[in-house]
């Protein structure tokens, strides 16, 4: 396998734990777990170019996520062009349906590295496509989603079945999920055909060494208190979140529930953790159990968008969290969430509101006048606190830069500001780029001249929130209420007042001061983007929001200079003095640093990853002085999640080390490759006289809808020895024999069709063209084999038919439907072994064939997107012939948005073509007067 | 087929022998009265339904294959209505999955008398129904098709839908909108962002 290490191979890994790694891996299979943030990428690139470089081999990468195949696809070309690799192809990728069969064969003959998304891999490799015998290696990227039924170990299992020579190194970065149920590692490794685990947590020995051997990265801790309306809110919240859980508890006994506390409430995950625990039950919960776990999440956000979101869009965002928990109109039920009934819930709201103005005002007042500040509000208009002490820091920075000009080091004065997600990102620079200017009427009597303050933002923000504000509970009102369609707000001078989007001559003074820079740009992009009379009120409302920073947007780094308006004109920015404000990114957070080479870093929100990123980043350069800023708000949420994290990946890791110690050696890992299986299959001897013996001469084999590969069962299918066609199909998921034809529904996925009628559908289609259909109802592993119970007894079925009565339905109306009940995909595979037994094999071209319209026969590349698929379905007076119409007819989603209604009825019949076109173009702002669908 | 005599149109006919059967106790909403048919239960003019126990099953493994063959074929429905009260089901069931592919039965299962004896009802009520509520029907309203229509791509909930047309106005602006218009509305994070934009750009197949 080393014979093309021989190569000359130019590698990009600094520290001497990378170099060992790199070394181990290249010796032998194993699978690498290594601590967030040491470059676990960098090492996958390495290794990966080492094989490149070589030339004439054909490597999987599996598990890549679209991101990471960019960075990889960049590092490679990188590294290739470095050590001037002649042979070396880089990295290609197959990650769409798109790419046609003949293509993707193509490619594999030529070789050399490819990504591929594992549901085409796994499709390729049965069908033939891809030869595993050919296969030089594979490299799994986050192994820790390799679970024993998930497609990545069914691909491994395939790839070792035939392939024993081939090398497999596996890579993970969370070691979380690694200690979850019973000898995990070991489990994990049986998944991934490994017999050798690496353990790198950031306490081991050489990479501890590595780091702090040198220059240890400066570190300037800031807790930055929280208001007291924040701190309120976040009780409020906390105290919701509780009350959430003492009602899952109530409604939930005899459910593991001790870690159903506040304190596992902050987690990242608490959501999923408790849906997890409450998934063997799921289907016998109740709605209001469901909700609450719903709530869960939702309370979640709020309690992240609290910390991040600034007053006035926190605001925002909770009057579309209570517009969207408002009951439907009609609806008697009393199924508001549990929550909102609390008193906490009121607090949270009203203190929101405090944050952001006082006084109440009237809707009428808001549809007047646009851009002005009704007379009964007052602004109040709170800042984040985290602003001002970023303001601070950097005052500091440029006094620090002006003392000592030019260090000797080659890092750049750049100033690099790290915040959780693009929003902030954009807050930040937003708020940067305005903070030394002032509203007008303060800017008069004024002394303190460069204190630096959100205010002219905040203003902003709050003009286009009174805009919005109005549309949105005209939008809600019309949505949501019947009674309130009286209110009558005519639509013309909504829009007329919209269209302006500059203040009314009355109202002029309070924009003097700052009107100057941000007030043009805003009309000039309203201007430019004039295209109907909705658009431009649109247009003008999202020009509000985003000043003058469109064309930056995009780049993901802008340099500001508060005191000097951006000119029109392109040039390279100074690295010196420039502020990139960037979101962490994963592995991708590297790069910038390497890019931007800062001498100040300043956190906006905790990450414990990216402090190891910038500690890899300071011993991997020893002429570079970096000095961090870390911030975080006192006694928080995020300061909790953040020490909690960190806690609980130094507990996964010493877990892990304890079960290694003392794990059982694996001797034979192919031992499931049995040949036995086969010869038994071939003298079947309760085939009475020999007489079918042809008909089991072949293994047995089934056709299954490409689109079943998301679920476990193919690969269980597989593992039963039986031969599993990938096909595109039409009528039914799995086809057993000529005659047996299964469509498989999950007890999730039987609601859902039941609901919008598609299974009735595809019972149709299949009653069409087989003699046995079938309905599979298959249960989770892990959940309980019951139905829920019904609603209620007493209510009748007349109200809302449950699921029992919906079966019943079916089948008293396909007589000839058989139903199989099926605790567990792995009890599935058991009863199709049954089904099969004796019977003739299907023929995969005839089940293709079947249920195709003949005008599209013959036409391969039937691939349709599933999403857009399901989205056409809930368009208005569409049936399945009209959505086929549509999906060969138009291009995409946004065509059919934005198509004429003449044109529209052309293609699908005048009424289904009006109401699709209603549909996309009628205004949620105006009074619902067209009479309803 | 054959029906039948004094068949009363509205009450399930049981055989006697089904008589101290706890789920006949469960059986409220719908009269029924014995009377001598080879099935155990009829629930229409051509829907009939034997009952079994799967820890009886386990037992006599042979019981039911000689009832369903004294049906000699009669009833065009014929429910094999089956109590799962024991906890290694797995065998039996799949046993009975194979039997009802030869022998023409349809499986229902019950866990508990209460449901066996409500399916009982529900056959027979629905006897005559037509299978409208499970046949392709959306909302009337136009908010939840709205909401139905955003909510299709993965983790776009109620709340952002709503958040989304609201700032847009109509599903076709929201719909040709940039992503980074997108960006701005409150609860839309990246992911989302992406996937909704995803599904509203990515064609609907492929060309040849």
């Amino acid at each position: 396998m080393s014979n093309d290490a021989r190569t000359a191979v130019k590698l990009s890994l600094p520290l001497e734990f990378q170099q060992d790694i790199f070394k181990e891996l290249r010796e032998d299979n194993e699978l690498v777990i290594l601590a967030r943030g040491l470059g676990i990428l960098r090492i996958v690139t390495n290794l990966l170019h080492s094989y490149d470089a070589a030339g004439n081999n054909l490597i999987l990468l599996v598990g890549a996520s679209e991101r990471e195949n960019v960075w990889i696809g960049e590092a490679l070309a990188e590294h290739a062009a470095v050590s001037q690799a002649a042979k070396a192809r880089g990295l290609s990728l197959v990650n769409t349906d798109l790419m046609t069969v003949g293509t993707r064969e193509k490619m594999y003959t030529q070789g050399g590295i490819f990504s591929i998304t594992s549901r085409i891999l796994i499709i390729d490799l049965l069908s033939g496509l891809v030869q595993p015998e050919k296969i030089t290696g594979v490299v799994v990227l986050h192994a820790e989603k390799v679970t024993a039924t998930s497609l990545e170990a069914f691909i491994l299992r395939i790839y070792r079945q035939k392939n024993k020579e081939g090398f497999l190194k596996a890579f993970s970065d969370s070691p979380e999920p690694f200690t979850t149920g019973f000898a995990p590692l070991a489990n994990m490794m049986k998944n991934l055909f490994l017999q050798k685990a690496a353990l790198y947590p950031r306490y081991h020995v050489a990479v501890a060494n590595s780091l702090e051997g040198r220059k240890r990265a400066e570190v300037i801790e800031l807790e930055v208190p929280m208001t007291d309306a924040m701190r309120d809110i976040q009780n409020a919240v906390l105290e919701c979140v509780e009350a959430s859980i003492s009602e899952l508890r109530r409604s939930n006994s005899g459910i593991e529930m001790e870690d159903w506390t506040l304190d596992s409430a902050l987690h990242r995950n608490f959501d999923t953790i408790i849906r997890r625990q409450l998934d063997p039950v799921w289907h016998r919960t109740t709605f209001k159990t469901r909700q609450v776990v719903r709530d869960l999440t939702l309370l979640r956000t709020i309690l992240h968008a609290l910390l991040t979101y600034d007053a006035v869009d926190f605001n925002r965002y909770l009057d579309t969290v209570l517009a969207a928990s408002q009951p439907p109109p009609g609806s008697t039920k009393q199924n508001q969430s549990p929550w909102l009934f609390l008193d906490a819930a009121d607090t949270i709201f009203t203190v929101a509101k405090r944050r952001v103005y006082k006084g109440k005002f009237a809707n009428q007042d808001l549809a007047k006048n646009t851009n002005a500040m009704p007379e009964g509000l007052e602004p109040v208009l709170e800042e984040q606190p985290k602003w001002a002490q970023l303001a601070e820091i950097l005052q500091e920075i440029e006094q620090d830069a002006y003392l000592n000009p030019t260090p000797q080091d080659s890092s750049n004065g750049a100033i690099l500001v790290m915040c959780g997600d693009q929003n902030t990102c954009r807050q930040i620079r937003e708020y940067l780029q305005i903070m030394y200017i002032k509203p007008a009427d303060e800017q008069d009597d004024d002394d303190e001249e460069n204190e630096p303050s959100a205010k002219f933002l905040m203003r902003r923000k709050l003009r286009s929130y009174l805009t919005w504000k109005r549309d949105f509970t005209n939008f809600s009102a019309a949505l949501f209420s019947e009674n309130q369609k009286a209110i009558n707000t005519s639509t013309e001078n909504k829009v007329g007042s919209g269209k302006s989007g500059r203040p009314p001559p009355n109202k002029r003074r309070r924009m003097r001061g700052g009107g100057a820079a941000p007030g043009t740009t805003r009309t000039d992009i309203g201007a430019v983007r004039t295209a109907g009379d909705r658009d431009a009120h649109i247009a003008s409302l999202m020009a509000e929001l985003q000043p003058s920073e469109l064309e930056t947007m995009q780049k993901g780094e802008i340099g500001v200079d508060p005191l000097d308006n951006m000119e029109d004109y392109y040039e390279l920015f100074n690295m010196n003095d420039l502020i990139v404000v960037h979101p962490y990114d994963g592995d991708l957070d590297e790069h910038v640093l390497e890019e931007t080479k800062p001498r100040y870093v300043i956190m906006y929100e905790p990450d414990a990853a990216f402090i190891r990123r910038i500690e890899v980043y300071r011993s991997s350069h020893t002429d570079r002085t970096v000095k961090v800023f870390f911030m975080y708000y006192g006694g928080s949420v995020e300061e909790q999640r953040y020490l909690s994290g960190v806690r609980r990946e130094k507990d996964a890791f010493s877990r892990l080390i304890k079960e290694r110690g003392n794990m059982a050696m694996t001797i034979n890992p192919h031992a499931n490759v049995d040949p036995q299986e086969d010869f038994l299959r071939k003298i079947n001897t309760r085939i009475a006289g020999g007489g079918r013996l042809a008909a089991t001469a072949q293994p047995p084999r089934v056709v299954v809808d490409v689109r079943e590969f998301r679920s476990s069962l193919p690969s269980l299918l597989h593992g039963k020895s039986m031969v599993v066609v990938p096909c595109m199909l039409t009528v039914g998921d799995y086809v057993l024999t000529p005659h047996i034809c299964i469509e498989r529904k999950s007890v999730r996925d039987l609601i859902g069709s039941f609901a919008n009628g598609r299974l009735f559908n595809q019972v149709e289609a299949m009653m069409e063209h087989y003699k046995s259909p079938m309905l599979l109802i298959e249960f989770d592993a892990g959940k309980s084999f019951t139905l829920e119970p019904f609603t209620d007894l007493s209510a009748g079925s007349a109200a809302a038919p449950d699921l029992q009565s919906k079966l019943v339905m079916l089948a008293l109306a396909f007589p000839r439907l058989r139903i199989i009940w099926s605790s567990s995909p792995y009890q599935t595979a058991e009863i199709f072994l049954a089904l099969k037994n004796q019977a003739e094999e299907p023929d995969p071209m005839r089940a293709v064939q079947l249920g195709l319209d003949p005008g599209m026969a013959g036409d391969e590349a039937r691939t349709f997107g599933q999403v857009t698929q399901e989205m056409l379905r809930t368009l208005p007076g569409l049936n399945e012939k009209v959505v086929t119409t549509l999906t060969l007819e138009v291009e995409n989603m946004t065509e059919l948005a934005n198509m004429e209604e003449k044109d529209l009825c052309k293609l699908i019949g005048t009424d289904a073509g009006r109401r699709v076109y209603r549909f996309f173009n009628r205004s949620v702002y105006e009074d619902f007067t067209v009479p309803t669908l | 087929q054959a029906l039948p005599s004094r068949s009363g149109p509205s009450s399930i006919l049981v055989s006697p022998r089904q008589k101290g059967n706890p789920i006949l106790n469960s059986v409220r909403t719908v009269a029924w009265e014995y009377s001598d048919i080879p099935a155990d239960y009829v629930v229409g003019a051509t829907t009939c339904a034997l009952f079994l126990s799967l820890k009886y099953h386990r037992l006599h493994p042979e019981y039911i294959f000689n009832r369903i063959r004294d049906l000699k074929g009669q009833y065009k429905l014929r429910i094999l209505l089956t109590m799962v009260d024991i906890e290694n089901h797995e065998d039996s069931l799949r046993d009975l999955s194979k039997t009802s592919l030869i022998n023409n039965v349809t499986i229902m299962l019950a866990w508990s008398a209460q449901e066996a004896g409500r399916y009982l009802e529900l056959f027979k009520t629905f006897e005559h129904a037509a299978p409208t509520s499970i046949k392709a029907q959306q909302s009337e309203h136009y908010s939840d098709r709205l909401v139905d229509f955003i909510t299709v791509p993965r983790s776009i909930n109620k709340t952002d839908a709503l958040g989304l047309v609201s700032n847009f106005g109509s599903v076709r602006t929201a719909i040709n909108a940039t992503p980074e218009e997108i960006g701005l509305i409150a609860g839309w994070g990246e992911k989302k962002v992406q996937r909704w934009c995803n599904a509203v750009r990515e064609p609907f197949r492929v060309k040849k």
